[in-house]
């Protein structure tokens, strides 16, 4: 590695970082002092190792975000390359113009809520009595968790047996006793919540998981406390036991809604298209259907930007979160 | 009133095929106000029986009674008990205050204003009445100490139980808090049942001591006659610090023969021992005693091995001058005196303070005498 060129006429090597910084300030500018300076003392030095990285990152991720901004900023449309000299919103404009944009986006946000607030109850649920002292826990707690290690992909084939209008297994059951069949698919009233509760089975063992961790970090002494001090097993766990899941809780949230966010693999599989069922579009299977089956390239990348400011809109109260606990 | 009889309570754990008896048979009846301290060493069943009180263990056999009442299939919230835990399990999430109210809110329909006057009472008791609106995570150990009690003490119950509550603190503070705890339980009056393993605690807490070793209850008496007249050999050598000193002897006709001293006996103690034949001679260090140059029955030449100095007094390790070298037995002497490794001296081993144990059995045959 290069070292301090500006020391060359002192008595004595400078060795520290503070001695290179003096001589940085006599004798004119040191970009190389004073970045070490500013970001701690091997910055430039240790740059080989999270240089390159950082430039990838920056280029494929973050460069990426900013030339799909760019896009959904033109009027870009089917074949041929994007004119940059007209930027405007008129993409944003005409996506809250769309009812379909609208729909979207509503179904998306009943997605990410219903969906995220469900599973973490039954996760919780499920953790609580798994942590119960019950016999084959183990055993228990795999069952919970395998549907979380399926591909979206084959979670959705199943369910889309399962949901199926004719010999789907939840109309058969519901038919035998007695109650008429419900196209769970085919009802645009229904669908959104069918889709919610397939990945809901899928998901719970996950939110389980983490509760249940959650729950073996507190002593049993909490537990045995409340109960001297009165409190029935409900309240122990209402008023002792679950706000000390806090932090378990708003971890698995983010996770939860992330995914509920890529809900898009599991409508993709279910219907084999771009095209999910009546009722159950949201904005990722609209911002590709505008993207690869209409060309509508700045159209997609304005519900892309939605999208995206949206995921940000959860991940980032979280990271300032984790980020005042000190844990980043 | 707040009685507690615990009446041939055992609990029996099951071990794979067999099973542990952790508790074995134990009898205590603590009448009303009464502080009791509960002592063994660790694994010999005293904080399974504390938890057996509680409720938090279910009771294999025999029954507990509480101000008269069977308790044994009443769950722990039902049974008017606080109980103060080793690691002090305050609420994290919680103040000071909502930890105190807890106990309270959950059991009791008090309205909110008498929960807070009590809270503030038993805050200001403990003297944490500036610490109300803290968290338990931004209190010292002594502080948190002081909230789990005043936790326990705003509930007004029939029976505190503590499971070794100062064991987390340092030296100083916790013969501190030690002072401030008989105070308290001096002051409110009512029952305790203290779970330790420090006997120090034991001896200068309790009303009574009750010991435990391996389940089974050794002697439940006032700390003095545990110390002075022990039941057993067990007790003997468990309460006081240093140990009881223990020699095997035989008994030779009036005379109790060991493996490097002969001990002749006085007929009144005599009388006492019977037809036992296998004994065990039990003297505690401080009732060993330098002898000078006079030379009598009882009196050994011994050399110093080691000395301890403790300021107050001296601690000495001693052996009997032909024994092999490690084979020591423990004095105190007063801290003024004059002894150092390698002195041999003369040692007397005064009649009147020894016990003797059966040798088999370790029942107590004869114990010290005291001065009425």
């Amino acid at each position: 590695m290069t070292r301090n060129t500006d020391t060359g006429d002192d008595s004595g090597d400078a060795v520290t970082d503070g001695g290179v910084a003096e001589d940085g300030q006599r004798s004119g500018f040191s970009p190389v002092a004073a970045l070490n300076e500013r970001f701690g003392s091997d910055f430039v030095e240790s740059s080989q190792f999270w240089l390159p990285p950082f430039l990838l990152v920056g280029l494929f991720v973050y460069g990426a975000i900013i030339w799909n901004l760019l896009i959904s900023l033109t009027d870009f449309t089917g074949f041929g390359t994007p004119d940059y000299s007209d930027l405007d919103l008129q993409m944003y404009s005409r996506a809250l113009a769309d009812s379909g944009f609208v729909d979207a986006a509503i179904n998306t946000f009943i997605l990410l809520v219903g969906f995220t607030l469900v599973t973490l109850a039954l996760g919780l649920g499920l953790a609580i009595l798994i942590d119960r002292n019950i016999r084959f826990e183990n055993t228990f707690r795999t069952i919970y968790l395998l549907p979380m290690s399926l591909s979206f992909v084959v979670t959705a084939q199943f369910w889309a047996w399962m949901f199926n209008f004719n010999n789907g297994v939840i109309n058969i059951v519901i038919t035998s006793l007695g109650l008429g069949r419900v196209d769970w698919i085919g009802n645009p009233d229904i669908v959104l919540w069918a889709v919610m509760f397939a990945l809901m089975w899928q998901f719970a063992g996950y939110a389980m998981v983490v509760f249940l961790a959650g729950l073996r970090a507190i002593p049993n002494e909490h537990y045995e406390a409340a109960k001297v001090d009165g409190a029935s097993t409900v309240r122990m766990y209402w008023r002792v036991i679950i706000p000390q899941l806090k932090g378990s809780t708003i971890s698995a949230s983010v996770v939860l809604m992330v995914f509920a966010l890529k809900a898009f693999d599991f409508l993709y599989s279910l219907v084999g298209g771009y095209r999910p069922p009546n009722g159950a579009d949201i904005l990722a299977t609209k911002m590709v259907r505008e993207a690869y089956a209409n060309l509508n390239w700045a159209y997609a990348s304005a519900v892309a930007i939605t999208l995206f400011v949206m995921t940000l809109g959860i991940v980032g109260p979280y990271l300032y979160y984790q980020y005042n606990r000190g844990n980043l | 009133m707040g009685t507690l009889e615990l009446d041939g309570v055992t609990k029996v754990f099951p071990d794979g095929d067999g099973e542990i008896v952790a508790v074995d048979d134990v009898d205590i009846e603590m009448r009303d106000g009464e502080f009791l301290v509960v002592v063994g060493p660790s694994g010999c069943g005293k904080s399974t029986t504390l938890r057996m009180v509680a409720g938090l263990e279910t009771i294999s056999s025999g029954e507990i009674r509480l101000a008269g009442q069977r308790v044994n299939e009443v769950k722990p919230q039902h049974r008017d008990i606080a109980m103060v835990f080793q690691s002090y399990a305050l609420y994290p999430h919680m103040t000071v205050e909502e930890n105190m109210a807890f106990g309270l809110e959950e059991p009791t329909d008090l309205s909110d204003g008498e929960i807070e006057t009590r809270v503030a009472d038993a805050a200001e008791t403990m003297g944490i009445a500036e610490l109300l609106d803290r968290k338990p995570a931004d209190l010292s150990g002594g502080q948190r100490q002081r909230v789990a009690l005043g936790r326990a003490i705003v509930r007004d119950p029939e029976v505190f139980l503590m499971d070794e509550p100062l064991s987390n603190l340092d030296a100083k503070l916790r013969s501190e808090l030690r002072t401030e705890l008989q105070r308290l339980q001096d002051e409110l009056d009512v029952t305790t049942m203290y779970v330790t393993h420090d006997q120090t605690e034991a001896m200068t807490m309790g009303d009574r001591i009750a010991i435990l070793n391996a389940g089974e209850l050794q002697q439940v008496a006032t700390p003095l006659e545990c110390y002075h007249e022990p039941a057993n050999r067990f007790v003997a050598g468990f309460i006081g610090d240093p140990s009881m000193n223990f020699f095997p002897v035989e008994r030779d006709g009036e005379t109790l023969v060991g493996d490097m001293f002969d001990y002749p006996l006085s007929g009144s103690t005599l009388d006492d021992v019977g037809d036992v034949t296998d004994l065990t001679l039990g003297v505690r260090p401080e009732d060993i005693s330098l002898a000078g140059d006079s030379a009598g029955d009882h009196t050994f030449s011994t050399v110093v091995e080691v000395v301890e100095p403790m300021g107050d007094e001296n601690t000495v390790y001693l052996r009997f001058a032909d024994a092999p070298e490690g084979e020591t037995f423990i004095a105190t002497v007063g801290g003024l005196q004059q002894v150092s490794a390698g002195d041999e001296i003369t040692v007397e081993i005064p009649e009147e303070t020894i016990h003797l144990f059966d040798g088999t059995s370790g029942e107590a045959v004869h114990n010290r005498e005291i001065d009425e």
